[in-house]
């Protein structure tokens, strides 16, 4: 029981202060660092609470999610240039904190009002080990009980899905296909009007622009970069 | 089953080390294979047979100067190369490498460190965490070749990992199980096929009742631990060496031994869960003939990796990302609902 215990203190120990180093720290990646630190030791408590799957699940879902943020730092800020701490606008400084506190008054009341001395479901260890453990015994209740409920967050996030296609779709598809690369030095020539260089649709222009130039010598016209590597003589 | 505390430890501290000397010869193993496959002799010159070359190649790495790039993020730096070596040797905690407990000196020992319930989920979390020290590394090494290196390893991880885990999802619906043991221990029974007036006796092994599974799970394994033909974040034409570009030493060797542990836990995973794990003839008497069974299959998995690598030239980073979406992840979903189908008539709860 000792370790158990002295295992518990290290796992929420290490979470608690990685999430304050998540708040803490300037550089965004050093935040996401910390957060993973802070979900995998939320992980290890699930597992000494015996709710394998739970842990598991957390490590799968959000390793890959706080990876996909990591990426976001890395491609769109710039870490030499990063905000000064104290920053921001004034209605930030003022309304970030304010929530802070009302969820921690949440928190404190949820934790203050635990009905101590209510019933216990019936999850007790003697049930789950009975269906042959706790992966089992969630997946039924999912499957069963809470199945509405299952099939309403997967068609949200099916619409999430649908919503991150139809944004990065482009404007009409039909145009979207469009690297050029022209004769036998591949890519652009000197030779060619301005602006016949990679990543311009092949279009009628494009191919009475090269005209001229297919009476000299071989030009090759494609629309993707596959057929680009396939060199057919005419 | 229950066994005292220091005796799981015991355990997995020979499993580790087995598996760090393991991966010591699987380097000799690529090498000399590879050197088959060109028309070569290999490394010949320490030892018999080049069989020392491993340990020279470690004090060679150990002995070089550690560098560290002025501009880089210190710590994350030092801790990058930890991370994937790390999460790669943690993940040998589910596999059994046998069903059955033994008796040595009056103790019985189980030949698996732990049973977890989710042992196959384990794996892929941890298979996931690994990418993290890729892309730090990257990261902190503050060089534009190693930051795009590590930046297509995790599109390639997040990519790659959901087919991993979906290939898999067919055993789940056969085993009723994610404990690797249960589905090791299920592939020990027999499959009879009845057509007619002939009946074939096979063994229940995954590989025959998911042989597409099988060729998918192989696929993203290949390109889950960042090895020929889809090792783009560490392509040398395009990016110097990738994400280990400014590692040098043995922080280098972390990255090397993370990569080469990797492959070998995969194989194990793919022999535990597609090829019967420890299931072969003479395996019910004497726990050690199941092993080498096991050792075999990780052996001839480990030869298609370099095979591949010997064979294959790199993808393109879009063929790489297009294969994943638009052919395998289609091809995964439609195995997941034939098995789906196919269970719930053998379970009589789906009638024509």
């Amino acid at each position: 029981m000792a370790w158990n215990l002295l295992f518990f203190y290290l796992l929420g120990g290490i979470s608690l202060l990685a999430a304050i180093g998540m708040v803490v720290a300037k550089n965004p990646v050093h935040s996401a660092i910390f957060l993973v630190l802070t979900l995998f030791n939320t992980a290890g408590i699930f597992v000494m609470l015996g709710a394998e799957f739970l842990a598991a699940a957390q490590v799968i879902v959000y390793a890959g999610a706080v990876l996909v943020l990591m990426l976001f730092f890395l491609m769109l800020i710039d870490p030499q240039n990063l905000p000064e701490r104290g920053g921001g606008h004034p209605v930030q400084r003022i309304i970030g904190p304010l929530l802070g506190v009302i969820l921690l008054l949440e928190v404190a009341a949820a934790i203050a009002n635990r009905a101590v001395s209510g019933t216990t479901g019936n999850a007790t260890p003697e049930n789950i080990a009975f269906v042959g453990g706790s992966t089992q015994a969630f997946g039924n209740l999912i499957f069963t009980q809470y199945l509405f409920t299952f099939e309403v967050v997967s068609l949200v996030l099916l619409i999430g899905v649908v919503g991150a296609i139809v944004l990065a779709l482009p404007e009409r598809l039909g145009e979207r296909l469009s690297t050029i690369s022209l004769g036998h030095p591949r890519g652009t020539d000197a030779a060619l009007p301005e602006g016949t260089g990679a990543a311009v649709p092949v279009t009628r222009a494009d191919r009475q622009a090269t005209a001229a130039l297919e009476a000299t010598r071989e030009v090759i016209l494609v629309r993707d970069p596959d057929a680009y590597t396939e060199v057919k003589s005419r | 089953m229950d066994q005292p505390i220091w005796l799981t430890f015991l355990v997995a501290f020979i499993f580790m080390n087995v598996l760090l000397i393991g991966m010591a010869y699987m380097t000799w193993y690529e090498r000399k294979v590879l050197a088959a496959m060109q028309d070569r002799v290999g490394p010949n010159r320490t030892g018999p047979k080049g069989l020392l070359q491993p340990i020279a190649d470690g004090i060679k790495l150990l002995g070089k100067e550690d560098l560290i790039p002025a501009n880089a993020d210190k710590v994350v730096f030092y801790f990058a190369p930890l991370v994937v070596f790390v999460v790669a040797i943690t993940r040998v905690a589910v596999i059994p490498f046998g069903n059955i407990t033994i008796s040595i000196f009056g103790q019985t020992i189980n030949l698996w460190i732990t049973d977890l319930n989710v042992g196959a989920l384990f794996l892929l979390a941890f298979g996931s965490l690994g990418v993290y020290g890729i892309i730090l590394g990257g990261y902190a090494s503050a060089n534009r070749y190693s930051l795009l290196g590590g930046l297509r390893s995790a599109a390639q991880v997040v990519s790659y990992e959901i087919i991993l885990g979906l290939s898999l999802v067919g055993i789940f619906l056969l085993s009723s199980s994610l404990s690797i043991r249960t589905i090791m221990e299920q592939q020990t029974r027999d499959l009879i096929f009845a057509l007619g007036p002939l009946t074939l006796t096979l063994p229940n092994w995954f590989i025959l009742s998911q042989p597409l599974a099988f060729v998918i799970f192989f696929l993203a394994a290949v390109a889950e631990t960042n090895r020929a033909p889809f090792d783009l974040p560490e392509a040398e034409t395009e990016l110097v060496s990738g994400f280990h570009t400014e590692y040098s030493a043995f922080r280098f060797s972390f990255y090397f031994l993370g990569e080469y542990i990797n492959m070998i836990i995969v194989s194990l995973f793919a022999a535990v869960l597609f090829l019967g794990g420890t299931d072969g003839p003479g395996a019910d008497r004497f726990w050690g003939i199941g092993i080498l069974w096991l050792l075999f299959k990780v052996i001839v998995f480990l030869f298609f990796y370099i095979w591949l690598r010997g064979t294959l030239p790199r993808f393109r980073y879009d063929q790489l990302m297009g294969i994943a979406w638009k052919v395998l992840l289609p091809l995964v979903l439609v195995n997941v609902l034939i098995t789906a189908l196919i269970r719930l008539i053998g379970n009589g709860q789906l009638r024509f």
